[in-house]
C-alpha cells in the first residue's frame, strides 16, 4: 500500500475500532489505506453468512472464523503494513478504560446503546476523541466527539432508553451501502481529527433520498459527563445495563 | 402557519411513508399537536410526560430546540423541523 500521497503522515497514529461489523469493516479499510500506523480491533464474534453483504473484509471462506483473524488477514492481504492488534473481547466496563488508553482515537459502530454510552464515557474519561457511527435500515449517522466533549453523546441522547422507547433491532435490517457509507464517514471524521482538522457536526444520511445533512449539536450544561458539574467520573457497570440494539 | 417536518425512517410508518409532512402551528408544541391529529401516534414517539423524549432530538433549522425555547420555540412560516432519533446498528 502506498501511503506516500497521504496529506498527513498518519503512521504514528493509532485507532481503536470497537466492533468489526458493517461499520468497522469499511472504516478499517479506509484507515489502513490512509496509513494509520496501528489499528486495535475489538470484537468477539465469528463471521456469519448474514454478515457478508455488508462486512466487506470477510469472504465466504471466512465463515465460522473469528472476525478479528479474518479482518487482520484481509487488511494484510490488501497491503496494510502497519500493526494490527486483536482484542477478542467485547468492549465492556471492566476493560473499557484500558482499551481506550491504547489508541489516539476510538471508533465505535456498536449495535447496542450500552456500548455506545460506554465508549462515550471511556473516551471522555481517557481524554480521547471518539467517533460514533450507526446504520439501521436506510438511516445512518456519524459523529466525532472531541476529547473535551461539549458536546458529547450524552449531551445529545442523555442516557440509555427505556425498554419500549425504541423498536427492537430484530425488526430492522441494515442496507449494505448505507452501512458502507456510515463506515466511510466514520473513517473520514477520524482521519480529520488525527490530521488536526476535526469536524464536530453530526452527519445524518437518508438512504431513501440520498440526502446527507449536517446537524450542529450543542453541548449541554447539565450533561453528566462533560457539563459544568459532571457526575460521571468513573466507569460503573450498573450504568450500562439494558438498552437493546435499536432503531 | 405551515412548516415542513422531516420524518426519519423509523417514524415513517406513522406518516404513510412520507419523508416530510406539512404541519401547522406557531410553536413546536402546536406543530406536534397538529401532526398528531393527522398522524395519530406520532406524539407519543416524540414526547413523554417530561417533554421531548431523551432519545429524540428536534431541530428547527440547524438549532436543537433544547437550546432555544424547547417545545415553546416560535416558528416562522416555511421553517423546517428535523427529527433526529438515536439509532444503534450496523
Amino acid at each position: 500500500m502506498n501511503t506516500s500521497s497521504s496529506p498527513t503522515d498518519l503512521s504514528t497514529k493509532s485507532a481503536l475500532v470497537i466492533g468489526v461489523g458493517g461499520l468497522g469493516c469499511p472504516a478499517l479499510v479506509a484507515l489502513a489505506r490512509a496509513g494509520v500506523g496501528r489499528l486495535v480491533l475489538v470484537d468477539d464474534d465469528r463471521v456469519e453468512l448474514s454478515n457478508l453483504h455488508r462486512q466487506v473484509l470477510f469472504r465466504d471462506e471466512d465463515l465460522g472464523r473469528d472476525k478479528l483473524d479474518a479482518a487482520r488477514d484481509a487488511l494484510l492481504r490488501d497491503g496494510y503494513t502497519g500493526a494490527v492488534e486483536l482484542e477478542k473481547t467485547r468492549f465492556v466496563p471492566d476493560t473499557a478504560l484500558t482499551l481506550a488508553a491504547r489508541a489516539d482515537i476510538l471508533l465505535e459502530g456498536a449495535d447496542n446503546f450500552p456500548t455506545k454510552f460506554l465508549a462515550c464515557d471511556a473516551a471522555r474519561l481517557s481524554a480521547k476523541p471518539v467517533v460514533h457511527g450507526a446504520a439501521v435500515r436506510f438511516t445512518a449517522t456519524a459523529w466525532c466527539v472531541a476529547p473535551e466533549g461539549r458536546p458529547c453523546y450524552r449531551c445529545l441522547f442523555e442516557d440509555l432508553p427505556a425498554g419500549d422507547a425504541v423498536p427492537n433491532c430484530a425488526e430492522a435490517g441494515v442496507m449494505a451501502p448505507v452501512a458502507g457509507l456510515a463506515g466511510a464517514l466514520m473513517a473520514d471524521l477520524a482521519l480529520r481529527h488525527l490530521s488536526g482538522a476535526p469536524r464536530s457536526a453530526l452527519w445524518a444520511y437518508d438512504g431513501k433520498t440520498d440526502a446527507l445533512r449536517e446537524v450542529v449539536v450543542g453541548g449541554r450544561q447539565q450533561c453528566p459527563l462533560c457539563g459544568d458539574q459532571p457526575s460521571i467520573s468513573d466507569i460503573q457497570e450498573a450504568r450500562y445495563l439494558g438498552g437493546l440494539c435499536a432503531a | 402557519m405551515a412548516v415542513t417536518v422531516r420524518i426519519p425512517t423509523p417514524l415513517r410508518t406513522l406518516t404513510g411513508g412520507e419523508e416530510s409532512v406539512q404541519a401547522d402551528g406557531g410553536t413546536v408544541r402546536q406543530v406536534i399537536e397538529d401532526m398528531e391529529a393527522k398522524h395519530p401516534g406520532i406524539r407519543d414517539r416524540l414526547l413523554d410526560d417530561k417533554g421531548v423524549r431523551r432519545f429524540v432530538n428536534l431541530y428547527v433549522g440547524e438549532e436543537d430546540i433544547r437550546f432555544l425555547d424547547g417545545l415553546d420555540t416560535a416558528l416562522s412560516a416555511g421553517q423546517e423541523i428535523s427529527i433526529v432519533p438515536a439509532i444503534a446498528g450496523g
